[in-house]
């Protein structure tokens, strides 16, 4: 289903797959040109520090953002008959993670291209892309199911996006703070600040991230999965009457 | 009925929705104790006026959703096919990723469902629009695609929802000659219509729907009759 959505939505679009790259630079570039440009709050690497921060951030929040409205687009094939409805967020974390392969690819190659090199932290970056994956797939699988029990969320969740967008530190550095008592706790209760750190810790200054909390956030959100799915399993029928009525 | 003869037996099948903020509830019933059996094999009619409740309890048939209360029983039905009006599509989506989809979410194996999109294609006489994003797709073309999918994958129970109300009329013969064929088959039929002609010429029993509730139920032809009457009368 996945591979099929990318499909129609390349044929759509004229520039095509190129979309996929594009415009997570434009994020990019819209952030470099207000930070560095008018702000002058950059610094000599600001745009890789950026890049790093935005781009597995945007990687979440559209997966989050779509999600939530998942449900709705299925509206019609719900209302033929029983199937299981986590179709629906895997589905829109799986199109959004095929892209993010592409893009973080590139990424990777631009950034081998800037003198960067490779280091053994290198060897933790399956783990935490794996760790973001499984936030971005539990969280997901949550944000889809606000259709069934709370409509109204819909704005809250984008309004939560918008809000970890800012605490997370995509624009400005977590470890620039002051208090390390402050610091110790975005990094420990903010898991979306924590591994867009260990990504710049990883790839800006070779060095590994803490990866007993990488571990744990990876079994936390995998146990929140498998609960979520359990309820999805257990509802189906009920989300089938929610969405359509 | 005997033990084996039964499909589907329905007991006092209710649903009820709730609607509205919820310092002011409004609970609709959409179903009143919808009683009703339907023998294996059988072609099956439900009718009644629009918005009376038959694709409400179209979709308790086919699992989309549970009835709030009253059983319903199955005896031997493993897969079951709910056709409607060419909704429950993407559009985005070619006919044939569609119909793929549709199929597999049925429970068809990959492999074998793309051996079925050759018949589906041929079927439905979409021909090069097969290819085409639905979004490209009359009101026409989409039900001929959903009917042809619907009657395509094999399951034990085919739900139909006012499809062949829609196609030009070579479609509709089509689509009338494959539903008599399966009168005399294995497989266990729903046929639901506001067009009590129909129900006629296709089934032996029947019930009619009104406001929810039974109104009428037994053989089509008398069923059909008082359906007519009343609809003359609130002309």
């Amino acid at each position: 289903m996945a591979v099929m959505r990318l499909k129609s939505e390349a044929s759509k679009l004229v520039l095509s797959y190129l979309w996929w790259v594009i415009e997570p630079l434009l994020y990019v570039t819209v952030f470099y040109i207000v930070f560095e440009k008018l702000l002058s709050r950059g610094g000599g690497d600001f745009l890789v520090f950026l890049m790093l921060g935005k781009i597995p951030f945007l990687w979440f929040s559209k997966s989050i953002n779509t999600a939530a409205n998942a449900m709705l687009t299925g509206k019609g094939i719900m209302g033929q008959r029983d199937f299981p409805k986590h179709i629906f967020p895997y589905s829109v974390v799986l199109e959004a993670s095929y892209k993010q392969v592409v893009v973080f690819l590139l990424l990777f190659f631009w950034l081998f291209t800037q003198g960067y090199s490779l280091s053994q932290a290198c060897l933790w970056l399956p783990l935490l892309i794996l760790s973001n994956l499984s936030l971005i797939l539990s969280g997901s699988m949550l944000a889809a199911l606000r259709v069934v029990y709370l409509q109204d969320l819909r704005a809250v969740i984008g309004m939560g996006t918008l809000f970890l967008m800012f605490a997370s530190g995509i624009f400005w550095d977590v470890r620039s703070i002051a208090d390390p008592e402050v610091q110790q706790l975005i990094l420990t209760f903010n898991p979306l600040a924590f591994l867009l750190d260990a990504y710049r810790q990883i790839l800006m200054h070779q060095t590994s991230p803490d990866i007993s909390y990488l571990l744990v956030l990876t079994f936390l959100s995998l146990v929140l999965l498998g609960l979520v799915h359990w309820v999805y399993a257990r509802q189906s029928q009920y989300i089938a009457y929610k969405v359509l009525s | 009925m005997a033990e084996r003869d039964w499909a589907i037996s329905a007991d006092k099948l209710s649903l009820t929705f709730n609607a509205g903020p919820i310092w002011d509830r409004q609970q609709y019933q959409v179903l009143k104790q919808i009683s009703f059996a339907v023998k294996k094999g059988e072609t099956f009619g439900v009718m009644g006026r629009n918005g009376c409740g038959k694709s409400s309890l179209l979709r308790i048939l086919a699992g989309v959703i549970k009835q709030s209360s009253g059983s319903l029983r199955f005896n031997n039905i493993g897969s079951r096919s709910l056709l409607t009006l060419g909704l429950g599509f993407n559009n985005d989506l070619s006919g044939r990723d569609n119909a793929l989809l549709s199929l597999m979410l049925q429970g068809e194996e990959k492999a074998e469902a793309k051996e079925m999109l050759e018949d589906i294609k041929d079927f439905s006489g979409l021909g090069e629009q097969f290819e085409l994003p639905m979004r490209t797709y009359s009101l026409g073309m989409r039900s001929r695609l959903g009917f042809a999918t619907g009657v395509t994958a094999n399951t034990d129970l085919l739900l139909i929802d006012e499809t062949l109300s829609v196609g030009d009329q070579h479609f509709k013969y089509k689509a009338e000659q494959v539903m008599l064929e399966k009168l005399n088959g294995e497989q266990t039929v729903i046929f639901v219509s506001h067009n009590s002609r129909q129900v006629n010429k296709l089934c032996e029993h029947a019930i009619w729907i009104e406001q929810g509730a039974i109104e009428a139920s037994g053989e089509t032809k008398l069923v059909a009759k008082e359906y007519r009457c009343f609809m003359r009368d609130i002309k």
